[in-house]
């Protein structure tokens, strides 16, 4: 109907038709599924109307014939009307999309081994990308889970002077919080604790956190209530209570309605439940999911740690998080942040000399998973992206050569009248189908598969810690059709392409030898991209290889070797000051008496592990302290038998002995050169008395340099003090055995020894040396992993695809190799000439490959990851983005492979008879 | 015999509401017919405009079609204008004649 309103009528016009509008689209819906008895009645109407019209123009004189072909001309042609009818009758677009859609699933059950095959390589590259998306989202982009508004959140690291990050100080918290406008700072720790009666202690992981801290992440309670900030005092012992979280509930108290008011026995202490947070909630820090939240201040109990210390700003173990209030911008915040840490520091310049602070977003803070997994992660989402661009290329190669099959039935499809746009999109409907049914099989694999993330994290700790929330959400969803959807295109644009510009008269040609042609010279044009891509992962795995193996030969300064480590959390058993040390004086002991046994030791920190290193700040008899000198030096407390069973050898004076204990007048240090080198240049440091931890030690011996934290690091001035001497409460402890065979071997007797010492005591999580120091090569040993996984299964699928091509050109060439043969070819000559093709093809490929590694290169050699729980960084492939002798054997290895390919379809070739080839046709 | 009109979409929605509204249920034959006979042959309805029209005034809910049986027993669609069809031709009916009057306007002006 004409719409032109005009103004008189305009408003019942546009309520008339959108009232129209309304019904009509109504009815073309219905039409979607009505069709097959709409098209029967429509055959009827218009039967009746040719026969009344032959009736009529037979009442006018015509004959019978005459009227009947009068009567359809009349009418026009029947078959377009009904197509006309139809199109009026539905919606257009629609009605052809299930129409494909249907099509395209007969056509997938008719080939089956096609299908399947690019089915399960589909799922193979997409699944890959969406297992990787899911770790990145769970990660980098959504972090915290069950907090408000996420992007708000920030992490609040402290500055040493010279730049590395550590975590804050309660006293410093507080000043953050009392006077900070622009953001609210919240503290906790994360820390061990042994939950559960008397005798059935079990490891658990929880935060001590400070009052605000709910109320700063902005988290709901499933059942009860959560910390409040007022009933969270700064005084200890005035809050004994806690939170538990979902997974704890559930699993462990079978999710008891009544569980709030019910205590839960924490480090042989009561504690009163209050709550329970909600399922989404697991703590703040990434991808790590605790299962108790209990006040900070609660740790002098708990823990046994006095009060001066909790108290101690010197004492740096909080991590910070922050909210940016309202209308606050990250930078204002991070100023603001970052003046008042300049205040701190001027005010408490006895601690804090020098110090500053800022701000982070969550997933750049280098505490946690994230700093170890950044890196990776970014490397493993580029080698997913490449894995499918192979996967699309492959299974392009395959619709191709189905599409050449189909082509009689594309060509009278045209010649009947369908647009060309019509088959390119049913071709794409086609290739879309597959790749939804792919990328639907590797969705299902995906939790499976993100279990898998422990895998590129270090042993201990942080591997146990560590957590993916498998269940699929919204993001991956999305993530995953536009992968599936992209995949479609990138597959399905060439076959389209082809079918659009489809040739009916050579088609009808007998003698089609173009079209083989042009098939072979896309094929040809597919095998050359996928051993490009190919060459990438080849030399990528190659160069990350290379490396890994550098960083490997770096000499870590002691030997990991043969050494079983397990680390004691004494504190949640209760032990005091003296029971601990009783404790391992006790274990060494019995341990030193195990057949095998070499040596025994222990300490509070473990050297290259990752998490931050302790400090102390001395005062150096003799040495004149520069204004502003940072007077910090790393330190370990160590047994005297440390520095034998680490080999470290001892280049001056002594080593710690039994007799440096608590009970002597004198209280020892040993350093280690570098600290000579800074403060004794010119003089004999032994003997000299040095101030820290309150009293004055003399220097006995001097060890060798060795890697404290990182194995790039430079020469950093360090120092030992005897474990007897000086232990507090809030020290870690560190257990090592040296065995002459294989560390594992004597986990068993550690555990029964300690058993035997206090069955109480549990022996979690021991590990051998060498692999726990391996934390910070992790991310590269990963990183050249999965390039060789990669570049595996990019080299069998180039393989293929280089054979598949080679087969069909045999195949095409049939006749003209029979020819030749019959001029005189010997078979050898045949089999040279196809091989000869293949690597032609080949070299194309790898020409473009090489070139495309070498920009790719430098830019990955750019990625760095966190190798230090400080915030330092390392390059993930090491200096050696052009190293040639990788990009050589990358050549190599794929002209083997390429001729292994092209073999099988030559000796095909060499082995045609030349009499069958000519007669047939 | 004169060249055939052309026929607007429009103008055939118009043409088969104000046939079906003042001679009551017709099958889409007998509309044809109608429609050359009072254009004393000038318009030569073809199906493959024919149809689509009614399709579309059937969808908008203008008419609607029922099977019956003609005179000599055979099965016919027959199609009846709606209320709402009515009130079309009512709208559509007052704007041919505005713009038939304009149209005369302009071409009968003096420059």
């Amino acid at each position: 109907m004409a719409t032109d309103g005009r103004s008189d009528g305009q408003a019942v016009d546009r309520g008339t038709m959108t009232q129209t509008f309304l019904t009509r689209t109504a009815a073309k819906i219905r039409n979607l599924w009505r069709s097959k008895r709409t098209d029967k009645e429509m055959d009827r109407e218009i039967t009746l109307h040719v026969e009344l019209l032959e009736e009529e123009y037979r009442h006018h004189g015509m004959s019978p014939e005459e009227a009947r072909v009068a009567a359809r001309r009349t009418l026009g042609g029947t078959e377009q009307a009904r197509q006309m009818h139809r199109d009026a009758r539905t919606i257009l677009w629609l009605d052809d999309l299930i129409r494909d859609i249907q099509f395209g699933i007969r056509m997938m059950l008719r080939n089956p081994a096609l299908s399947v095959v690019a089915i399960l390589t589909l799922a193979i590259g997409i699944g890959a990308c969406a297992t990787a998306f899911t770790w990145i989202n769970g990660i980098l982009l959504q972090p915290l889970s069950g907090v408000a508004e996420p992007m708000h959140l920030v992490t609040v690291e402290s500055l040493t002077p010279n730049g590395a990050m550590v975590p804050n100080s309660y006293p410093d918290f507080r000043d953050f919080r009392d006077h900070l406008r622009t953001v609210e700072v919240a503290a906790f720790l994360p820390s061990a604790f042994s939950v559960g009666p008397e005798g059935h202690g079990e490891r658990i992981w929880g935060e001590m956190v400070s009052g605000n801290y709910f109320a700063v992440l902005g988290v709901q309670p499933e059942v009860g209530r959560l910390f409040q900030p007022m009933e969270v005092p700064d005084a200890p012992g005035k809050s004994p209570v806690a939170i538990l979280s979902d997974r704890y509930w559930r699993s462990h108290l079978a999710a008891d309605p009544s569980i709030v008011g019910k205590t839960i026995r924490v480090n042989q202490h009561e504690l009163t439940i209050v709550g329970v947070a909600s399922p989404q909630f697991h703590g703040a820090i990434p991808a790590v999911a605790f299962d108790i939240w209990i006040p900070y201040m609660e740790q002098s109990a708990l823990n046994g740690v006095p009060l001066w210390m909790l108290h101690d700003r010197h004492d740096r173990n909080m991590l910070g998080v922050a909210r940016l209030k309202p209308g606050v911008t990250f930078e204002q915040a991070r100023q603001e942040v970052k003046a008042l840490a300049e205040r701190m520091a001027v005010a408490n310049a006895d601690v804090s000399e020098g110090m500053s602070a800022t701000l982070l977003p969550l997933w750049k803070s280098p505490h946690g998973p994230q700093g170890l997994l950044l890196g990776p992660l970014r490397i493993l989402m580029g080698v997913c992206t490449l894995l499918l661009l192979i996967v699309c290329a492959n299974v392009a190669n395959l619709l191709l050569a189905r599409a050449t099959m189909r082509e009689p039935e594309f060509a009278a499809r045209l010649a009947l009248g369908a647009s060309r746009l019509r088959l390119s999109r049913q071709v794409l409907t086609e290739t879309l189908l597959l790749t939804l049914c792919g990328a639907g099989l590797g969705l299902a694999a995906t939790p499976w598969l993100s279990h898998a993330l422990q895998l590129l994290l270090p042993a201990g700790n942080i591997r146990q810690m560590v957590f993916t929330d498998v269940r699929p959400n919204f993001a991956v969803l999305a993530f995953t059709a536009c992968s599936a959807v992209l995949a479609a295109l990138i597959s399905g644009l060439v076959p389209a392409l082809r079918v659009g510009r489809l040739n009916l008269t050579a088609r009808l040609n007998a003698a089609g030898q173009s079209r083989h042609a042009m098939r072979s010279r896309v094929g040809s044009a597919f095998v050359a991209c996928e051993v490009a891509l190919a060459v990438v992962t080849l030399v990528g795995a190659g160069l990350f290889l290379r490396g890994f193996r550098r960083t490997l030969d770096i000499n870590p300064g002691f030997n990991p070797d043969h050494v079983l480590l397990n680390q004691f959390y004494l504190s949640t058993n209760g032990y005091s000051l003296a029971q601990r040390r009783e404790f391992c004086r006790r274990l060494e002991e019995r341990m030193l008496g195990a057949p095998g046994v070499t040596d025994v030791a222990y300490s509070d920190g473990i050297p290259l592990g990752f998490e931050p290193s302790w400090w102390e700040e001395l005062e150096i008899e003799g040495y004149a302290r520069h204004p502003n000198e940072n007077m910090n030096i790393f330190r370990n407390v160590v047994s005297a038998g440390y520095l034998p069973l680490m080999r470290i050898p001892i280049v001056e004076g002594r080593n710690f002995t039994d007799q440096d204990n608590e009970n002597s007048q004198q209280r020892v240090m040993i350093v280690n050169q570098a600290f000579v080198h800074r403060f004794f240049p010119e003089s004999d440091p032994i003997g000299k008395k040095v101030h820290g931890f309150g009293e004055w030690f003399r220097i006995v011996g001097v060890a060798a340099d060795s890697k404290y934290h990182y194995l790039g690091e430079p020469a950093t001035p360090y120092f030992y003090v005897p474990f007897r001497q000086i232990y507090r409460e809030d020290m870690n402890l560190a257990f090592y055995v040296r065995t002459r065979n294989n560390p594992e071997n004597i986990l068993s007797i550690l555990r029964t020894q300690t058993r035997a010492l206090d069955p109480n005591v549990t022996v979690f999580d021991a590990a051998p040396l060498r692999e726990f120091i391996g934390a910070s090569l992790y991310p590269q040993k990963v990183a050249a992993s999965l390039m060789s996984v990669l570049s595996t299964l990019a080299l069998l699928l180039a393989a293929v695809g280089l054979y598949s091509v080679m087969a069909y050109s045999v195949a095409q060439r049939t006749r003209e190799i029979g020819v030749r043969m019959a001029l005189g070819a010997s078979r050898a000559h045949v089999m040279r000439m196809v091989v000869r093709q293949g690597l032609a093809m080949t070299s194309l490929g790898l020409a473009a490959g090489l070139a495309l590694a070498l920009v790719l290169a430098r830019g990955v050699a750019s990625i760095s990851f966190t190798n230090s729980a400080m915030g330092s960084s390392a390059s993930l492939m090491g200096d050696s983005s052009t190293d040639p002798l990788v990009y050589m054997a990358a050549t190599v290895f794929l002209y083997f492979v390429a001729a292994i390919a092209a073999l099988l379809p030559a000796r095909r070739a060499s082995a045609i008879e030349p009499m069958r080839a000519l007669r047939a046709e | 015999m004169p060249t055939p009109i052309s026929i607007l979409q429009g103008t055939l929605d118009l043409m088969i509401l104000r046939t079906l509204a003042t001679l009551g249920p017709k099958h889409a034959y007998a509309i044809a017919t109608r429609l050359e006979q009072v254009s004393d042959e000038l318009l030569k309805i073809n199906q493959g405009t024919l149809y689509p029209a009614l399709v579309r005034l059937e969808q908008n809910g203008w008419i609607k079609g029922i099977w019956g049986k003609t005179e000599s027993n055979r099965e016919a669609k027959y199609y009846t204008v709606t209320k709402a069809g009515l009130k079309a031709l009512e709208e559509e009916t007052q704007r041919w004649r505005q713009m038939a009057g304009v149209m005369d306007r302009l071409l009968t002006e003096e420059p």
